[in-house]
């Protein structure tokens, strides 16, 4: 019937995920690791810019933060990764929190300034703090090791990355499709409305900030893992300008949107880095042409052009159908008499 | 003392040096439907939003159903069944019909967020319960042929009796309706009455409505209260209110005069 629909486009793109992978070299398999990272970060961020609205310039601070702490944690106290990788999660996702509160009353240009200070703080913090975080340059993470599995690190991790992003991509998208994702709309596209049905606003962007924030903190962790090292200048504005630039290509309000964006975007960066300033240009041209032309990313163009590709905002359940009533149908016979 | 389903005593508003509300009293029995009129300016709105918790009152008490309102959050007030429709449309304009109206349920579902995120078994019973009463509300106000729309796609007329719909599904005790007749055509206008009363009829919901559009108030309305310049000059059967020098005077005289 559709055969490009949605689930079977991305059964085969997971198909190839999982099975390509022990085949490719050690550069193709980096960049795949940096797709399911980057996935993470985008699917996190837009939930909370693309469903809830808020304009959050924090994200890759929470990146920054994830990173830090589950390499920290390792360095500092002595803790494996297996433990460290969780608790760094968590920790972002308690800041994600923390800075929802001052931020819980602001709005608009209000909230993308004080996240936007925020993040600049949190480099500060990276930067100067040596006592902790080594300074500028950075430091080294233990070597991770898969023992006793029988697989070397650079597959496990990325396995153990694709894991994590198919787990909380379905976890985004049954969240969307739940009165809590409703809540969230509900606060983006009219908050007097939301309010007035019985969301509670500060508790519902709350709920966005520490989520986006566990997302951004996973990636963190991961992302720690797959470089053996952390340093601040992974975690600036320009980390921040990519995200964004992933969800606004993929499509802001969709979950495979961010897939599509974030792959799309890693993958172009890889390709052009042999071509010295062309990263810049083609960047900066897709930003212009998505925003410009392009409003509902590609998965605006998608749910346009191929069937299959909706993304309703509840759980479809196939027992509740409309049994067309003897009511509806009389009014829709008096509209077509009416047309 | 208190008398009704909703009772507002004595509120004053001021927006600055302004007093914009001053000393309202307002009694509103159960099933009732109330008309509040008054010229622009009067304060009917800035009372709604004193009512739903966006402005809180300087002075004054608000009991819905024996409880005190003031100061309590906009949602929680409408978690003690309060319910309201705004002056432009307030959709959510990114989810369909179906879906606006499976918001209306928010405060009558309970699943959060980890239940939703891991599809647990509340989640889908909820999801189901929410959309079969959605299909219901859309039957109640038959316009079930626009489920699957998104709302924007809807005609103006049909935008409001949507947000009339999604603030019903979630059974309030009371609902305010800011000017649900703006803009609408005669025809139009006939169905609102008719869906107005049975609202009142069949669901006992008790609603408060401004109006401009006199006709409407005059024809639906158990009560009318009328305001001016922050005060409540008249309050009674619309019979009553409509033959009150005082009110002619402030704001009803021409259009009435001339219908004489």
């Amino acid at each position: 019937m559709a055969p490009f629909r949605r689930r079977n486009v991305l059964l085969v793109l997971l198909a190839i995920a999982i099975i390509v992978p022990p085949f490719a070299n050690y550069y193709y398999l980096f960049v795949a690791n940096l797709v399911a990272i980057y996935v993470l970060l985008a699917i996190g961020l837009n939930i909370l810019v693309g469903y809830t609205g808020q304009l959050a310039f924090a994200n890759a601070a929470m990146f920054g933060i994830g990173a830090y702490a589950t390499g920290l944690l390792q360095v500092r106290l002595g803790w494996s990764f297996w433990l460290a990788f969780p608790v760094g999660g968590v920790i972002a996702a308690a800041v994600g929190l923390a800075i929802s509160l001052p931020a819980l009353r602001l709005k608009g240009l209000y909230l993308a300034l004080s996240t936007l200070a925020f993040a600049q703080a949190t480099q500060w913090v990276f930067l100067h703090w040596d006592a902790v975080t080594f300074g500028a340059g950075g430091f080294k993470t233990p070597p991770l090791s898969f023992d006793p599995l029988p697989i070397s690190k650079p597959l496990g991790l990325y396995y153990l990355s694709l894991l994590l992003a198919v787990v909380l991509f379905l976890f985004a998208q049954n969240l969307v499709a739940s009165r809590v994702g409703r809540a969230f709309i509900a606060l983006r596209d009219s908050d007097f409305a939301a309010e007035s049905l019985g969301v509670d606003l500060l508790r519902y962007k709350a709920l966005a900030f520490g989520v986006s924030g566990f997302y951004a903190g996973i990636a963190g962790g991961l992302n720690s893992a797959l470089l053996n090292f952390v340093a601040p200048e992974g975690f600036d504005l320009f980390q921040m300008v990519l995200q964004k630039a992933m969800i606004v290509v993929g499509g802001l309000g969709s979950i495979v949107g961010s897939l599509l964006g974030a792959g799309i975007i890693v993958i172009l960066l890889e390709v052009l880095r042999e071509v010295k300033g062309l990263q810049e240009i083609v960047f900066g041209a897709l930003l212009v042409i998505f925003v410009l032309f392009m409003r509902g990313g590609l998965v605006g163009l998608l749910k346009r052009k191929v069937r299959g590709w909706e993304e309703p905002l509840r759980l479809v359940s196939r027992r509740v159908r409309p049994k067309q009533s003897e009511t509806s149908q009389t009014a829709a016979r008096t509209e077509k008499a009416d047309s | 003392m208190n008398t009704g389903l909703l009772s507002v005593r004595n509120v004053h508003v001021n927006f600055g040096g302004m007093k914009v509300l001053q000393g309202i009293n307002l009694d509103v029995a159960q099933g009732e439907i109330r008309g509040l009129i008054g010229p622009n300016g009067a304060g009917k709105t800035t009372m709604l939003n004193v009512i739903s918790g966006i402005l809180r009152p300087q002075q004054g008490d608000i009991q819905l159903a024996g409880t005190s309102i003031v100061g309590l959050k906009p949602s929680q007030i409408a978690e003690l069944g309060l319910g309201r429709t705004f002056q432009t449309s307030q959709l959510f304009k990114g989810m369909t019909v179906l879906e606006n109206l499976m918001t209306g349920l928010h405060r009558r579902t309970r699943g959060g967020f980890l239940t939703a995120g891991f599809n647990l078994k509340l989640r889908q019973v909820e999801e189901e319960q929410m959309e079969e009463q959605a299909w219901r509300a859309l039957e109640f106000v038959g316009m079930t042929q626009f489920a699957e729309r998104t709302a924007t796609e809807l005609s103006f007329g049909q935008q409001r009796v949507l947000e009339i719909a999604r603030t019903l599904i979630g059974e309030p005790k009371v609902v305010l309706l800011d000017e649900p007749a703006v803009g609408l055509s005669a025809t139009r206008l006939i169905e609102l009455d008719t869906l107005l009363r049975r609202i009142r009829d069949e669901k006992g919901v008790t609603l408060i409505l401004i109006e401009h559009v006199i006709r409407l108030v005059m024809e639906v309305c158990d009560q009318v209260t009328v305001l001016s310049s922050g005060s409540c000059i008249a309050d009674g059967a619309p019979q009553m209110v409509r033959n009150d020098p005082s009110v002619i005077e402030a704001y009803l005289g021409k259009e009435l005069r001339a219908r004489h």
